[in-house]
């Protein structure tokens, strides 16, 4: 059935059903293709969307994807932009807790951690973290990698990646005043920070 | 007989409380009647529904007959410090009886032994490198066992994993089958379960037309075990398509 790009939905599937062969759609995200019989199969319940590709691509095949219902259930995975709140900071590294992948919040908490040589893309031997987070912070970071058994990697070296919010010494929501610098709007204190850049 | 010479002093009998039951002759013989009025080939009702925990990733509750059980699925969620690093997800199933569960209270029948049993079924039908790193738990609670607990677990777990939003290459439907005497009985409840000679359990992902799951315990002859797992297949079949019509209700309900 011609859907319209991603605008209308399509009918509800469930794990298993099929979706189509793979001689005519790719699979997208909610689907898997099944080798030994060429067929690509749902596997989330929702419903089912057909994008189709550029008309100048090699592939002519649309992709099927299958949008779950439910708005919960992230994982961090590499390359998603992520909201954490920092825990604790070492001398070359701090720990945070990923509370958000992308828009969607996480029901438990993941462990993250942003090295030295992640804060930033200048100068990262030079970096000295207590000028970069503190305790409390709320960064936006993107995820390296998936790290080893205890946190994910995660980097603050772009311009939009940083500080977003963070209280200053008197308790208030400081504001941020250059890349490196957030003030105080009660006492007037400028506190250092890798501060994100939000806006164009 | 031959005279037993029973010098050596008498061995330890258990009690006769806790022998099996005599089996009545019925059981033996001919047509073997079900205490519910089943057919024999025929499934108890099922009532599937999910989203039943509200603080859980996914839940299911299911009744079928008198076995109530609710799964609960939390995850994906992080590993415990402990744990190596695996590079695809970790599955941890649990099952535990409710003291209230079975006539004599506090009679929990091998519920770790269930776990693992659990956890075997659900592997295969999980997409495990879709969340690397993390653990998904599987929580089960039979509230009640009124016989057939385990497929009714396996069954209620997988409508669980959906609704949780976890990705399966299928819904996995489960039935079981015992042997009396002569008679297949499909679905058995406690007290036909007490009475078997046998019992075959297949949990199959019924879209693909796999099986992820099969035990046999108890004696069978192998057109018995042909003719049990044809008529178990089916049922998976029907049971399936039950359960792929709960998860289509639970989505379209609430946005009506």
């Amino acid at each position: 059935m011609k859907v319209n790009k991603e605008e209308t939905r399509g009918e509800l599937v469930t794990p298993g059903e099929v979706l189509g062969k793979s001689a005519e759609l790719k699979a997208g995200k909610g689907a898997y293709v099944s080798p030994h019989n060429k067929t690509v199969y749902a596997s989330l319940t929702g419903f089912r969307t057909l994008t189709y590709p550029l008309p100048d691509s090699p592939d002519t095949r649309p992709t099927v994807d299958v949008i779950g219902h439910k708005a919960h259930g992230a994982v961090p995975e590499i390359g998603a932009i992520v909201i954490a709140r920092v825990t604790k900071v070492m001398a070359r590294m701090a720990s945070a807790d990923i509370m958000c992948v992308g828009p969607k919040s996480v029901r438990e908490k993941f462990s993250g951690i942003i090295r030295q040589q992640d804060v930033r893309a200048t100068e990262i031997d030079k970096v000295d973290m207590h000028s970069s987070f503190r305790p409390g912070d709320i960064v936006r970071a993107l995820v390296l990698s998936l790290g080893d058994a205890r946190a994910y990697h995660l980097s603050t070296a772009k311009n939009e990646l940083g500080v977003v919010s963070a209280e200053s010494a008197a308790g208030a929501t400081m504001v941020p005043i250059s890349w490196t610098e957030m003030q105080c709007p009660l006492t007037g204190q400028i506190e250092q920070r890798k501060v994100a850049k939000i806006g164009a | 007989m031959a005279g037993k010479i029973s010098n050596t002093p008498a061995t330890y009998t258990p009690s006769p409380t806790s022998q099996n039951k005599k089996r009545p002759s019925i059981v033996t013989g001919s047509d073997w009647v079900r205490p519910d009025g089943r057919g024999l080939h025929q499934c108890r009702p099922a009532f599937l529904r999910t989203g039943a925990v509200n603080s859980a990733s996914g839940s299911a509750y299911a009744e079928f007959g008198n076995t109530k059980v609710i799964v609960s699925v939390f995850g994906p969620r992080e590993s415990k410090k402990a744990m190596m690093y695996s590079d695809i997800g970790r599955l941890n199933c649990n099952v535990s009886y409710t003291s209230f569960a079975t006539p004599i209270r506090g009679q929990a029948s091998d519920s770790k032994d269930l776990s693992s049993m659990l956890h075997k079924a659900l592997e295969g039908a999980i997409i495990l490198e879709s969340f690397p790193k993390t653990t998904v738990d599987v929580f089960a609670l039979v509230l009640e066992s009124g016989g057939s607990d385990l497929p009714v677990v396996i069954s209620c777990a997988s409508l669980a994993l959906s609704d949780a939003g976890i990705r399966l290459y299928d819904i996995v439907a489960s039935v079981s089958m015992s042997c009396l005497g002569m008679n297949l009985v499909i679905d058995p409840v406690s007290e036909e379960e007490s009475y078997q000679d046998g019992n075959l359990m297949i949990t199959c992902m019924p879209s693909r037309n796999e099986v992820t799951q099969m035990t046999v315990t108890g004696e069978w002859s192998t057109p018995k075990i042909h003719e049990a797992m044809q008529i178990c297949l089916d049922a998976c079949t029907k049971l399936g398509m039950i359960m792929r019509s709960c998860l289509k209700e639970a989505v379209s309900a609430p946005e009506e």
